[in-house]
């Protein structure tokens, strides 16, 4: 067992996940969203609802971080979000082929 | 009900102060004239002495569109919008998308504004941006719009700046529902014998709770526009068309179809705009074609809501037939939830989706969420004033944004009136609201009493307001008679709205007078 947190460093970390982590990962999780989200009926859905939602996003991880008194699942849920999202964009932009070998239209 | 633990409503009313007192002067100012941008057509109407009624879309224009477009270069066909500028004017934009070297996307062509005989009276060419600045007849709206939409900051830091703001009142809508601990008795408390303090504190807390809603919705609308182009885009772009902006507009806002370059001379756009006002019950308030002069030609029509929806009206029209297609949703091919979403955006922002009578609810709406700021700002201020005297100099800023802001963008407004004549409002109306912030800021921290320079500055104010309309006649504004026999009854509605908010604003600094000399609160008294 290590030794516990201080208050202050738990007040920082707390800082953290709701100011610059808050903004880092609405926007990771608003660009990931384009890709698993259902395209919709008119084939957008995907697209506009990221943009809509993010300021939501934004908001709920802040009050997230603010309020939920164990702070392991104030980082277990932001960091979840983060990988998965982040994991998304990444093998999307890994799986592309090269672009000189990309065929025209 | 919320029954937040007491270490956690600690944590919000600190949330809910901090948000406040960190953005809450810029968010003060973008909300005032965000309240004041809700009337921005009304006030340009108003303050430009526009009397036509007839819209430019129920004027023949289709020959005078295709005269302009053998006059301009072919590349610039790409596109073609078509609107109403000054007094019901037409305003047309030929212009292809381009993509500039810092990877912005813009649209460059020649833009054309035909007068009501269809004459050209006024030909530029450049960007979008760049053509579609202030004029001698909106510098007012347009300064009003600005400072709403990017506090004059350059863009992107103007809009991301205010999406910010957006975020922090967010911030501050939120934790404040959650800090309510009694909601539906808060509603109506309103203590009128208890000491200044709390009687304030149950004013700030009356306008909150009724305006919170209407916090929640401008603060989440307004920041989806101030980072949906700067920020949003590009990302989602990036995410799912590997950075292509271009393809990603086309995705949403285009109108899918086989492409057909064979070159088709554009149909009678003048049946297309009597259609479309048949079909949607109102001018269009704005038309666009796409590939013009080509088979594939493609004509949209955009309405204002009617029947009591919330969404504007999109027509679709064959360009080269100038035959209907279909009723179109404003965003993507066919309806779908993130299309509907992102249609019902603007008007709750704006508060146009039923006329004058929204616009009206969303100024008194607008009204109260500055009001709340303002009074938000004094209590967090009253609470600290006996730990910190050091506090004086962010009273006196208070008072300074709070009742010079109001006060300059009346300076502003008569600035205009005087140099509309003259054909200088695009110079003279900033160039007044600086005059008048710089001397306001001099007047804050030079007078010898925070309270006695809020009820200068609420006169001032007052007078100015009432000076308005008798300015606006003398420099040759239409009379009542002249604008009502116009169809054009808001001119004089606009300034019987001065004359009274004049009047009131008086009654209030006399009224408050009794109050002015308590030792206790001076600088509360400004927040009244």
């Amino acid at each position: 067992m290590g030794r516990p947190m201080s208050d202050r460093s738990r007040k920082w970390i707390r800082i953290l996940f709701a100011g610059p982590g808050a903004v880092i990962i609405a926007i990771v999780v608003m660009a990931g969203m384009a890709l698993w989200l259902p395209r919709g009926a008119a084939g957008i859905d995907n697209l506009v609802l990221p943009l809509i939602l993010v300021p939501l996003i934004w908001a709920a991880l802040f009050f997230h971080a603010c309020l939920d008194q164990r702070l392991a699942r104030v980082a277990g849920v932001a960091l979840v979000l983060l990988v998965v999202h982040g994991g998304l964009v990444a093998h999307k932009f890994l799986d592309r082929k090269p672009a000189s070998v990309e065929p025209h239209p | 009900m919320i029954h937040l633990p007491k270490h956690e409503t600690k944590l919000m009313v600190a949330v809910h102060g901090w948000s406040g007192i960190l953005l809450g002067l810029l968010l003060y100012a973008v909300v005032t004239t965000g309240m004041a941008a809700v009337f921005a057509e009304e006030i340009g109407t108003w303050s430009a002495g526009h009397v036509s009624y007839q819209s430019a879309f129920e004027r023949p224009f289709a020959d005078d569109l295709r005269r302009l477009s053998a006059q301009t270069p072919a590349k610039y066909h790409e596109g073609a919008d078509l609107f109403e500028m000054g007094d019901h004017d037409m305003g047309v934009f030929f212009h292809r998308h381009e993509t500039e070297p810092d990877g912005e996307l813009v649209s460059r062509g020649v833009y054309y504004q035909l007068g009501k005989d269809g004459q050209v009276t006024d030909r530029q060419f450049g960007t979008g941006e760049e053509i579609f600045g202030p004029r001698n007849d909106t510098a007012l709206s347009s300064f009003l719009v600005d400072t709403h939409v990017r506090l004059h900051v350059p863009n992107p830091w103007g809009l991301l700046l205010t999406g910010i703001l957006g975020l922090s009142m967010l911030v501050a809508a939120i934790s404040g529902l959650l800090i309510h601990r009694h909601l539906f008795k808060d509603v109506f408390t309103l203590r009128r014998k208890a000491n200044p303090v709390l009687f304030n504190r149950d004013r700030h807390s009356v306008a909150g709770t009724w305006s919170l809603p209407f916090a929640f919705i401008l603060a989440f609308t307004g920041s989806f526009f101030s980072f949906f182009g700067t920020i949003g885009v590009p990302i989602v772009a990036m995410a799912a068309f590997g950075g292509d902006v271009q393809a990603l507009n086309e995705a949403v806002f285009g109108t899918p179809g086989k492409p057909d370059p064979r070159p088709v001379a554009i149909g009678n756009l003048d049946r297309v705009a009597t259609d479309s006002i048949r079909r949607a019950g109102d001018v269009p308030t704005f038309m666009t074609i796409e590939n013009f002069g080509r088979a594939d030609a493609k004509v949209t029509t955009f309405h204002a809501p009617t029947n009591g929806g919330l969404a504007p009206v999109s027509l679709l029209y064959d360009g080269a037939k100038a035959s209907f297609i279909a009723t179109k949703p404003l965003i993507g091919p066919k309806p779908s939830a993130g299309g509907t979403l992102a249609a019902i955006m603007s008007p709750l922002h704006f508060g146009n989706f039923a006329g004058l009578l929204s616009k009206a609810v969303w100024f008194g709406l607008g009204f109260a969420m500055c009001y709340v700021t303002f009074t938000g700002l004094k209590l967090w201020l009253v609470r600290r004033a006996a730990q910190a005297r050091s506090l004086d100099w962010l009273d006196r800023t208070v008072t300074i944004v709070g009742l010079g802001l109001p006060f300059a963008l009346v300076v502003c407004a008569a600035a205009f009136l005087i140099a509309l004549p003259l054909g200088s409002t695009v110079y003279w109306t900033p160039t007044a609201f600086l005059i008048a912030s710089t001397t306001v800021i001099a007047g804050g921290f030079l007078w010898p009493t925070s309270a006695g320079f809020s009820r200068l500055l609420q006169l001032a104010t007052a007078g100015l307001m009432i000076a308005l309309p008798p300015l606006r006649l003398l420099t040759g504004g239409p009379g009542w008679a002249t604008a009502l026999a116009a169809g054009q009854p808001i001119i004089p509605a606009l300034d019987v709205a001065f004359l009274l908010a004049g009047g009131w604003m008086i009654w209030r600094v006399r009224d408050s007078r009794p109050h002015r000399d308590s030792d206790t609160l001076p600088s509360l008294q400004a927040a009244e």
